[in-house]
Formats: structure tokens, sequence, C-alpha cells
């Protein structure tokens, strides 16, 4: 489908050129994830609308665009643009832009840069001489058992027709998804050895440091136990302060991730949350961490001689 | 001498020591591995694309290749008018569309490309051939595993399917004459090759004349570029991509993980740095009376430095030699969980060790080693000696 201004108001010019019918993905090795153009009942807008005008009663139709095709294009609520169904096409239909809505924040739209609009169906099946079909159906359902039998009779009834879960769809269209996240574990895991490895030699040094001030300890006859707790609560307590500044950081960086990743992609999706449950996992590893180190070190330091400790 | 001291003071601390060079190995792997993700996505997508020599992509206008459903007219006209831009040396027109396979069980669904096998750059024949007399199929492995099919078969192929009445836009028997790897799917892909004209003509009128994209052969002598933008000129309802414009709109859409790359490469950098600074700046702390005392027995400022400097480079070499064997096996498994992106063609490699980069990266973690160690290095040759021995013998 192409979108264009009518010649009246200004020169008309081609600004895409796209299908409403299913995409098919990374065939030439581009991840391409997510519908172009698309129609859906008036009630169906899942998009939110961020500016409109009341209905027009006119025999004109309108339609709705994405705020991003809005702030390229220069297109305003009232703007008239001629659709056509190919690119170039010397015929076309004149429409009313009615309303401007934001981009939902989907993953799938995430890398892709198309423009979308929304029109009615029959609009959309008119201009593209696609008769009375359409992709699919969303049903809504009471939920539940209800869900079940809708399905049932569905598939039993309906020649031709295949329904399915949106659970199910869901599934099946977040492959790529599961990838990500997969790669996002891996690329966890690996950064969690390192943290802990760079946590554990900086606990250890940390310890190390304090030889004099245990074997000064020791000669006034502190007991090891004593020492090695004192030494453990010390590292337990630098631990702490530690993950706690590093959450801090941890959300200043997520605060930048989002907003970085937000103006360069043009979508109100968050990149980087931090939930509770993050936090508890990185404080109680470097609290793990750094009592495991303060421990190891503190019971060599306590076993060895206090005056080998001073280096005599 | 120096290198020899330095060793010692390494050995002294052991455990120390192999913990460090664990630290830096694992920042050196994960450096590597991003160096490898930067560069990786982007060498394979060109040479996904370079291959067969085909330079430019055309497909209608404002969209990618098979990005959508979309088609170009006039096909006939188009092919012949770019034949005759200066520098176009072979025109490969391709229709993409889904077969059904029929059979006694339920229909095999598959994508289809209708090429003209003599310019074609889709496939590479693996068995048989692709110019049978009459309607030649040539199919992907997973197209003859679920048709259970061989060369010589003949197969009932139809498009077109409408679901409620159960009918098709068109229908032909086929036969397979070859078996092939096509270059832009999966291996999973159930995929085939047919005539141009026969997909055309199974398409209906709607698929009269159209082909879904063309891809353009251009002389070793002539720039991709200008071919490019003649053959847009001459085509106003097309999109021309050069291999370079299309890797270009690849990193874009995959700049995340680019991005990624550049930033954990940047923290697994500064991680190298701050634990080499660290292991030697106390290193060094401890070994102030030591250094104090070498200095008092006349050996030179420049010698102490040199040998701390020494530890430095040890500690960033060895994590760096480990880190190289533990981020080329890393790399291997983040690869293959990117590579389980669905549709993934077979030649695309997320990770490639490129020997230049890689290398460059782990010059530039030692290169951070040997900063590490020169401050603290500095710092301790430089202390007042008597002072120093004074203080370290009263403790």
């Amino acid at each position: 489908m192409a979108i264009g201004r009518p010649a009246r108001s200004r020169a008309a010019r081609q600004i895409s050129g796209v299908t409403t019918r299913r995409l098919r993905a990374l065939r030439r090795g581009l991840p391409a994830l997510a519908l172009v153009a698309f129609a859906l009942p008036a009630k169906g807008a899942a998009a939110q609308r961020i500016d409109s005008i009341a209905p027009w009663r006119g025999t004109e139709r309108t339609i709705a665009i994405d705020e991003r095709l809005a702030a390229d294009a220069g297109l305003r609520i009232g703007d008239r643009v001629i659709l056509g169904a190919e690119p170039g096409s010397p015929t076309g239909d004149t429409v009313r832009i009615a309303a401007i809505v934001e981009r939902r924040a989907d993953p799938a739209e995430v890398a892709r840069s198309e423009y979308r609009i929304r029109m009615h169906l029959d609009h959309l099946q008119q201009l593209i001489g696609y008769g009375d079909r359409v992709d699919r159906f969303a049903i809504a359902t009471a939920g539940g058992a209800a869900t079940d039998s809708v399905l049932r009779r569905i598939n039993s009834m309906a020649f031709g027709f295949r329904a399915y879960r949106s659970r199910e769809i869901a599934v099946e269209t977040s492959k790529t998804f599961l990838v990500v996240s997969r790669f996002h574990r891996a690329i966890g895991m690996i950064t969690i050895v390192a943290s802990a490895t760079f946590l554990l030699c900086i606990m250890l040094l940390k310890v190390d440091e304090r030889r004099r001030d245990v074997a000064a300890m020791r000669l006034m006859g502190i007991s090891r136990t004593t020492v090695i707790r004192t030494v453990m609560l010390e590292s337990s307590f630098v631990a702490l302060l530690g993950s706690l500044f590093g959450v801090g950081l941890g959300f200043v960086t997520a605060a930048f991730v989002n907003a970085h990743y937000q103006s360069v992609y043009r979508t109100p999706l968050r990149f980087a949350i931090i939930t509770p449950s993050t936090v508890a996992y990185s404080v109680l590893l470097s609290l793990v961490l750094g009592i495991g180190a303060g421990a190891l070190a503190a019971r060599r330091l306590a076993r060895t001689a206090p005056l080998a400790l001073f280096g005599r | 001498m120096r290198i020899q001291l330095a060793a010692l003071s390494l050995r002294r601390h052991v455990s120390r020591t192999l913990l460090a060079i664990l630290g830096v190995a694992v920042s050196a792997a994960m450096l590597l591995d991003m160096v490898m993700l930067a560069t990786g996505m982007r060498e394979s997508f060109a040479s996904l694309l370079g291959r067969n020599g085909f330079t430019i992509r055309v497909s209608p206008r404002g969209t990618l290749p098979f990005d959508t459903e979309a088609t170009i007219a006039q096909a006939s006209d188009a092919t012949a008018a770019m034949r005759r831009i200066a520098g176009v040396t072979a025109v490969a027109p391709v229709l993409g569309t889904t077969i059904h396979v029929l059979g006694d069980a339920e229909p095999v669904t598959a994508f289809a490309l209708g090429v003209d096998p003599s310019v074609q750059g889709d496939y590479e024949l693996l068995e048989g051939n692709d110019r049978g007399p009459g309607d030649a199929l040539v199919a992907s492995d997973a197209l003859l595993r679920a048709t259970r099919a061989r060369i010589g078969d003949t197969l009932d192929v139809a498009v077109g399917f409408d679901p409620q009445l159960r009918t098709y836009t068109g229908r032909r028997r086929v036969v397979v004459t070859g078996r092939a790897r096509f270059t832009y799917l999966s291996a999973d892909d159930r995929a085939a090759a047919l005539q141009l004209a026969s997909v055309q003509a199974m398409g209906g009128a709607d698929r009269t004349d159209r082909v879904s994209l063309f891809m353009v052969r251009t002389a070793p002598n002539v720039d991709p570029e200008s071919a490019r933008v003649a053959i847009e000129r001459a085509l106003p309802r097309v999109t021309a991509l050069s291999t370079a414009g299309a890797v270009a709109e690849a990193q874009r859409r995959l700049s995340y993980f680019r991005q990624l790359a550049f930033i954990l490469g940047a923290v697994s950098l500064t991680v190298g740095f701050l634990l080499v600074t660290t292991i030697v700046t106390v290193s060094v702390n401890e070994r102030i009376g030591e250094i104090a005392v070498m200095r008092a027995i006349g050996v030179s400022r420049v010698h102490v430095v040199q040998q701390i400097v020494i530890e430095g480079i040890g500690l960033s070499l060895a994590g760096a030699a480990a880190g190289l064997v533990l981020g080329v096996f890393t790399a291997r498994y983040l690869n293959s969980i990117l590579r389980g992106f669905p549709g993934l063609p077979d030649a695309i490699d997320f990770f490639l060790f490129q020997p230049d980069s890689a290398f460059r990266a782990l010059g530039l973690l030692v290169a951070s080693g040997i900063a590490a160690g020169v401050y603290p290095a500095w710092r301790a040759a430089s202390l007042p000696i008597s002072t120093t021995l004074r203080e370290e013998a009263v403790g």
C-alpha cells in the first residue's frame, strides 16, 4: 500500500510502499517480524490514541496513522492523503487523517522502521481488492471453560478455519524473543562469572591488607574465632555497601539504556527492567562472595603466626 | 633479571595471581566475544549477499526483498530495461510464493521460488539438475523428507489455496529433477525452485508477468552504487539496494546487538584494567620496604618500574591467552544460541573469529595491563628511600 498527499494540497509524494498480507520473515536474512499495515474494527485499536478529532459524518473516509509517520512526513490531524494499493499507483483513494496513535511497546516492532496506518476493515478490503476476506478474527470469550467450548465449536463446525488460543499463537510467534532471552541469560552468566572473580579478588586483597591489624589483635590475646568473625563481618559490610552502590548504579544505567534505546527505536518499550528479584539476586551473590572471600582470607591469616604476619 | 624478579613476585602469592589471571581471562573472553559479535554479523551477512556475484537487489518501491508480498509488475519490461543499463551483466528475476504438495495425506506446504535457472543465485545444486524437460522442481532436503520424494518422482503441486472452497488458483504436476541447498533459507525450511513462468502461471492473473525481486549482477569494474542509481532512475516503481546498502540496513536492524557488544566490550576492558591495577597496586604496597631496599642498594628507579610493569604484562598476557581459548568456546556457545532464530539462513553467523580484530582487542587488553602497572610502579619507585625504610622497620 502506498500513501501520499493529494496533488491539490501539495505535490503527491510517496512515503512508503507496503502490503497488508502476511509477511514472510527472514527470507533474505533480514529479521522481519511484524505486520506492516492492518485494518481493525473501530473498537479494536490496541495502540493508544494520542490525538484525534470527532467522528467524521461525511462520505470521506478517515484513517489513523502512527506518530512516527506523522512526525516524519509532517502530517497532522485533518490532513488529506492519497492511499494506493501499489507504489506509484496512478489511482488512489483520498482520505483524511482522523487520529494519530502511539506505537505499542511491542518487541516485535522494535527493529522495524516501517510506518503504520489503521483503516476501517471494509475500506482496506475495497482498496486492495481483497473482497469480503480477512486474515484472521480475534474473539473475546468469557474465559476458562468458555474458551475451550468456543475453540471446540469453531474447529468442529467451521469449514476452512482453525481456531487457536492467543497463548498458543504468542508461544509460536515469540520464538525470536526466546532466543534473545536465552542469549541474554548466557551473557548474564558470563558477566556474573567475571564480576564474581573480580569481587573475590578484591575481597581477598582487602582482607590480606589487614594482616598487620590481625597480627596485633592476635598478639593482644584476641581469639582466632573472634578475629575471623571480625574480618568476615567487615568483608560482608563492604560487600553489602558495594552491592547497594551497585544497585543504585544499576538503576541509573537502566534509566540511561532505556532512554537511549527508546530514542533510537522510537518506542515506549522498556529495554532494561530492574526487578526486586534481580536486586535480591545481585545483593545475595555479592554477600555470599564477600563473606566467602573474607572467611577464606581470614582463616589463612588467623592460622599464620602473628610475628610472621608482621614480616618478622 | 627483571623478568625473573617479576615471576618470583607473582609466584609469591600463587592463589592471588591465579585468581587475577582468571579474572583477566574472563574479561578477555568477554571482550573477544563482543568483538566477534560486532564484526561477525556484518561480515557473514555481506559474504552471504555477495555469493554468486549479485551486487544489487531490486524490490517493489519502499520495501526490502521479501519483506512483504508486494510484487513488481511488467517484469519482462523491467528486465529488459535493466539489461540495457551499462555495467549490468545479468538480471535474475525471482517470484516467491507458497506451494502445497498434494498427496494422499495432508498437503505439505513449502516456500517456492520461481526463477530462471540459467541466471539464478538462490540455490546451489547438490544433486541432479534444474533444467529438466517440462515442469522441473528443485527441492531442499527438508521438502524431500516431508514429501518422501526422490529425484525423478512426480509431484502434484498447487498454489493459491482457498481453505473454505478447497480450491487452488493453479495446479501442476512437476518432476523433481534436483536437490539443492537454498542460500538464503535455513536448512529446516521446506523450499523448492521452479521455472519462473510456471509459478507465474499457477498464481493466476495476480501473478502474470510479476516478480518479487530482481537480483542484478554487475561487471567487476563497475561501481554497484552507480548501477543502483541508474536502475532506480530507469524504474521509478522499484527500490534498488546494493550489497553495501543491504548490509547497512541489516546492521541498523541488528544495531541492538552491535551496541550491546560495544557496551559489554568496554565494560570487559575496564574490568580487566581495574583488576590488573588493583593487583599490581596491592602487590606494590606490600613490597614498599623491599623496593626501598632495592633502591638503597643502587637498583635504578627505571629498573624497579620495569619489574613491576612486567608483572602487569605477565598477568595480562597470561589472562589474554587463557581468554582467547575461553572466548572462542563461549563464542561458539553463544552463536549456537543465536542461530536458533527462526528462519535464519545457514550461512549467517553472529560470532565470527577474525584474527585481526581478535588480536587487536586482546592487544588492547594487554596494553591496558601495561598502563595499569605504570602508575603504581612509578609511585613506589619515587618514594623517599630513607623515610620508607625507617617506616617499614618501625612498622
